[in-house]
């Protein structure tokens, strides 16, 4: 039997290949094909959750050596931070796939770039060895790229050039900081475990946080990183918005769970004032700045900055409730967003416009997509009941528990969850309630691909926000774990 | 008695099998909503029989809780906590809630989307009973918030006009600015206490270092604010009315507006252990009741008067915590649930009958419709605070506990408040059921809509008996009202009635009101104006926030991101130096190194003349230097 990670992770890559070998004829069939490998991704995903043990630690660990003269190896795992965002990549795969089901232009590249761009977002959740992380995470930007690139909108060159350069000017710092913990003598290795395990001296420790930084938080991104995500978010066709926000963003927090914490736990302390800084400001700029905006991706482009902004604050907090907080937002967020991308993107196949001013009335037209849309809305604000509030609520307990964060950015944090309510509200206000606008006057409803595509998002966001430990109960054992080799490094 | 979580889950089940219904398949199936909540109503008597007689004895009859995540080392859970307070929560909420849903049978019948309205209302009683069930703050929270959407929703229910949807939005945001509080309120609970839990926060409240015990207490208070609209975040209420009025009836005036309350007498151990968010909590309650008074005196639109009522009357109810009288609070609420819904049911059969909300368009609506101004008569009496009406009881046991308390300036204000009721329920009633009708084609209003208020009516007019035997069900030693109290508080409320009276009532000698507003002059206009409450938040925070927005979005995209494409502009002339320096230095250089071995090569070739002779000259030449060297080296 294939060992289960490894298969999750290069399926794919295989499905790639069939979809780019296709002759031109049979080029829309690369669809199918897609999406049959990406649903039996989702598939052995589940079966490796039910075969989860909760509070088991690091689990399906495949170890071999890959260049025995660098110390580099193959080496992947699965614990319960990774899970619930291996699961996200997942689930998104198909559901990315199915919203570009009648994509046009040259439908066998599309598809291949998506299928590699799973390879890449599978691989960075599941690599345990420094130097696969490092071509997982970089494996991405290239599928990224030509997805906006070619099927982008008006301004994609621009756009698509611009998120490589920016986040490959974060990388470049993260190898920096890879090299130097290979180099140190503490150190000498790619095995990000045994790397958790050394203990580095302080100094050193603060500058490779540095370096770790600047590669993560280009990706998160943090304010002020964060101008390349608006943009690349306009021009991105829906899929690559949705892959975008729910997976990319997610690399970055991630990296600072997966990295920065257990390996840099003194250094994280000590940056702590500065990361919830950032996140805080995050958090209010973003919404400030969603709130201005006139175009609805825009919208919730900056409503990524300023959740994103919560998880931040929950890692920088350093306690089981802020990083349990903080990865269950980075899953919630995955899938609230996707289905705000996913839903302008069915608005604006119809009505040609995304411009917020032009479309009203969206609930008389069209009820089935404004419901969805005001429903994944008050996801997103933090309602209660829904998975929003779940991560969000646990982050601001948590820093406020927290002795590295000053009570007053917790304080400011929760205003943001106010001014979450006023974006969301007013766009939902000018959208979806009022008198159908000349855009909107005569478009249909969603078809029923449209509206499979989104239940099971609505389902898991009602799940979650409900039944906390749906989630929490893989997260929070390695969580604790995690904490605990902080505290004895 | 695991049916307690019966009560609110058979609501809430309904809503989720309404939700994602066609619309037509909902407005056919709009009778579940009714039936899940009349269900509610009958387990909430079953479980309020099983906690009486109540008493101390009484407390937490029943318990449980379910964990619904671990986080750390500690759990999270939903629990439900049946005590006397939660039992006449209960029925309140489902008697309450089964007379609006009856009610809207009729009232939204011909409404097109009256299923997703049913569905909303269903849900909203869920979360009411969740929240009064609640064992901890945090599931009380959840179910705060839950209301707070089925507000939002039924407000804007008719969203097609302006008014209602800028009147959700308003709700939403203005009660969210509480909900921070609350929020920071929980962060601070769970990192003193490490748990959510009633017994566990109340029972340690008493040790914790008083500015921990104020800070969590004003918090909650400033969270019970926004919810129970109090000033000054009470300006969502007014705009509220732009929703259906049965909804009005039951959310903004009996039970999610009460729930502020609610919280504060659950937390009150806190704010005993506070002192200070004590007396906050008196000033708060005491400014609202007044203010709110003031207000409903001189709107036109029927409902606007009863909602500054409401916040006037709920101002009543934290004023009664706020000096100790928190069984007379509660029972406040209680009262006022009742005659408030009445009133606002009331006012619906007025508005479909006479097709307008302004009652200077009404007049003489007695005539034709005498049981609606016989019920709504009677709500008003008992608002007026008239004996044996049951807001009289209630009002008097406030009036009571501030006098007893010491509370001598608040006793005093809040007799003024009721005088001023009194005034603006005459001016109310007289306006519209009295003088000549405006209209011709008034009509009563279906039994369906009268045999919900019939029933309210009796309520009101009995439930005060019960006043005793109220505070000894929440473990209070019961009395009857003191009578110098009672007479003083009814003096001024039959004075408030007379005035009001005096002023709209009489037959043909009607006071020129716009004479008394001439007078009245500045005062008027400051009240009018809602004492600019309104102006200050347009002004101060909407405008200068859509300005920072404004600003910052520009500051993002010409600073930030100008920042970034700086840095790449910068690059590509970066690039282009390096390229004019690769073309002009590096590769001239290279050019010129080749063009001078070029020259040297050709100005060797002059050397290589072939002849061997000139050859041995050179390698002599280099073997005498290269001995040299050596020697020169060895010394």
């Amino acid at each position: 039997m294939l060992p289960l990670l490894t298969t999750i992770v290069f399926l794919p890559l295989l499905g790639a290949a069939v979809t780019a070998l296709l002759p031109k004829g049979r080029a829309k069939s690369a669809r199918v094909v897609a999406l049959v490998v990406s649903l039996i991704d989702l598939a052995l995903v589940i079966i490796l959750a039910l075969r989860f043990d909760v509070g088991g630690g690091l689990q399906f660990i495949e170890r071999v050596q890959w260049i025995p003269e660098a110390n580099i190896q193959y080496f992947l795992g699965v614990d319960g931070i990774s899970l619930p965002l291996l699961f996200l990549a997942a689930l998104l795969l198909p559901i990315a796939i199915l919203a570009s089901w009648n994509i046009s232009e040259r439908p066998g590249f599309y598809f291949t770039m998506i299928l590699l761009l799973a390879v890449g977002m599978n691989g960075v959740f599941v690599a345990l060895d420094f130097v696969l992380f490092y071509v997982f995470w970089e494996l991405v930007l290239v599928p990224m790229y030509f997805l906006i690139a070619i099927w982008g909108g008006p301004n994609r060159q621009y756009a698509a050039i611009k998120f490589f350069l920016y986040t490959l000017f974060g990388s470049v710092f993260m190898l920096v900081g890879i090299l130097a913990l290979y180099l140190n003598p503490a150190g000498g290795t790619f095995d990000m475990m045994e790397l958790a395990n050394s203990s580095f001296p302080a100094g050193f420790q603060w500058w490779v946080f540095a370096a770790f930084f600047l590669g993560f938080a280009v990706k998160v991104p943090m304010f002020p990183f964060h101008t390349w995500l608006p943009d690349a978010h306009v021009e991105a066709p829906t899929a690559g918005s949705v892959l975008l926000a729910g997976i990319l963003l997610k690399m970055g927090t991630y990296g600072f769970v997966r990295v920065s914490l257990p390996i840099l736990p003194g250094a994280s302390a000590s940056w702590a004032w500065f990361i919830s800084l950032l996140a805080v400001i995050s958090i209010i700029y973003g919404a400030a700045v969603a709130f201005a905006q006139t175009d609805l991706k825009k919208l919730v482009a900056y409503s990524s900055v300023s959740h994103m902004g919560f998880v931040m604050l929950g890692i920088a907090s350093a306690t089981p409730e802020g990083l349990d907080g903080a990865v269950a937002i980075m899953f919630a967020h995955g899938i609230i967003t996707g289905m705000l991308f996913l839903l302008v993107g069915m608005v604006y196949e119809r009505t040609h416009t995304r411009m917020i001013a032009e479309i009203s009335g969206l609930s008389k037209q069209v009820p089935v997509a404004a419901g969805l849309l005001a429903f994944a809305s008050f996801a997103s604000l933090g309602l209660p009941g829904l998975a929003g509030f779940v991560g969000e609520f646990l982050s601001l307990v948590g820093a406020w528990r927290s002795p590295l964060i000053a009570p007053g950015y917790v304080v400011i944090a929760a205003v943001g969850v106010l001014l979450a309510a006023a974006y969301m509200l007013w766009m939902v206000q000018r959208t979806v309630l009022g008198v159908p606008s000349e855009a909107v006057s005569n478009i249909t409803d969603l078809t029923s691909r449209e509206v499979g595509i989104l239940i099971p998002l609505v389902v898991i966001t009602v799940v979650m926000g409900v039944y906390w430990s749906s989630i929490l109960a893989y997260v929070n054992p390695a969580v604790l774990t995690l904490l605990a080799s902080m505290g004895a490094a | 008695m695991a049916y307690v979580a019966l009560i609110p889950l058979l609501p809430a089940l309904a809503f989720a099998v309404l939700a994602p219904l066609s619309r037509r398949a909902r407005n056919r199936m709009r009778w579940l909503g009714v039936g899940a909540v009349g269900a509610s109503l009958a387990l909430s008597l079953v479980a309020f029989s099983s906690v009486w007689p109540g008493g101390q004895d009484a407390d937490a009859l029943y318990h449980a809780s379910w964990p619904i995540a671990q986080v750390g080392g500690a759990d999270l859970s939903l629990g439900l906590l049946l005590d006397p307070v939660s039992a006449v929560m209960l029925l309140v909420v489902t008697i309450v809630a089964v007379c609006v849903q009856l009610y809207s049978l009729a009232y939204m019948r011909d409404d097109d989307r009256v299923g997703w309205y049913f569905g909303v209302l269903t849900l909203f009683t869920a979360a009411m009973l969740a929240l009064v069930l609640a064992d901890n703050f945090f599931m009380l929270y959840m179910a705060w918030e839950v209301m707070g959407l089925c507000s939002y929703l039924l407000i804007g229910f008719w969203h097609e006009q302006e008014a209602p949807r800028r009147a959700s939005q308003k709700a939403f945001l203005t009660t969210r600015v509480g909900d921070v509080g609350f929020a920071i309120a929980l962060a601070i609970i769970y990192a003193t206490v490490g748990s959510f839990e009633f017994t566990a926060v109340l029972g340690a409240a008493g040790s914790w270092a008083p500015g921990v015990a104020t800070a969590i207490a004003l918090l909650l208070l400033f969270a019970a604010m926004g919810k129970s609209a109090q000033v000054p975040l009470h300006v969502w209420l007014p705009d509220a009315m732009a929703g259906p009025t049965p909804a009005s009836a039951l959310i903004h005036a009996a039970t999610m507006v009460a729930a502020g309350v609610y919280l504060v007498g659950r937390a009150l151990p806190i704010f005993e252990a506070s002192g200070v968010a004590l007396s906050v909590t008196m000033l708060v309650g005491t400014i609202t009741a007044l203010l709110g008074g003031l207000m409903a005196m001189v709107q036109h639109d029927i409902k606007k008067v009863l909602a500054y009522s409401t916040i006037s009357q709920l101002g009543y109810m934290f004023l009664a915590i706020g000096v100790g009288g928190a069984v007379a609070g509660t029972f406040h609420l209680v009262t006022h649930a009742f005659f408030k819904s009445l009133l606002f049911l009331g006012a619906g059969v007025i508005i479909h009958a006479s097709h307008t909300q302004d009652m200077r368009e009404m007049g003489g609506l007695g005539r034709h419709m005498r049981w609606t101004a016989v019920t709504f008569g009677i709500g008003a009496l008992a608002l007026a605070g008239v004996f044996p009406l049951s807001g009289f009881w209630s009002k008097d046991e406030i009036l009571d506990a501030a006098w007893n308390g010491g509370h001598y300036a608040v006793f005093f204000l809040a007799l003024a408040a009721a005088f001023v009721t009194a005034f603006y329920v005459a001016r109310l009633w007289f306006r519209v059921f009295a003088g000549p009708a405006q209209t011709d084609d008034l009509e009563e209003g279906p039994a369906t809509m009268l045999l919900p208020m019939t029933v309210l009516t009796v309520i009101t007019a009995t439930i005060g008996f019960a006043a005793p035997a109220f505070s000894s069900f929440l473990g209070h030693e019961g009395h009857w009202p003191d009578p110098l109290i009672a007479i003083s508080s009814s003096a001024v409320a039959f004075a408030g009635l007379g005035v009001g009276w005096w002023v709209y009532g009489r037959r043909d000698a009607a006071v020129d009101t716009n004479m008394l507003k001439e007078r009245a002059g500045l005062v008027y206009t400051v009240i009018e104006r809602k004492f600019y409450f309104d102006d200050i938040y347009e002004h101060l925070i909407i405008r200068p926030y859509i300005w920072a927005a404004e600003a910052l979005a520009r500051f993002d995209s010409e600073h930030v991101d100008g920042g970034v494409n700086g840095v790449a502009t910068a690059w590509c002339r970066v690039a282009e130096a390096a390229w004019w320096f690769d073309v002009n230095v590096v590769d001239r250089m290279v050019n010129e190194v080749a063009h001078a071995a070029r020259v040297a090569g050709s100005n060797m070739r002059r050397i290589q003349t072939g002849g061997v002779q000139v050859y041995q000259r050179y390698v002599l030449g280099a073997l005498v230097l290269f001995m040299l060297w050596i020697v020169v080296k060895g010394a």
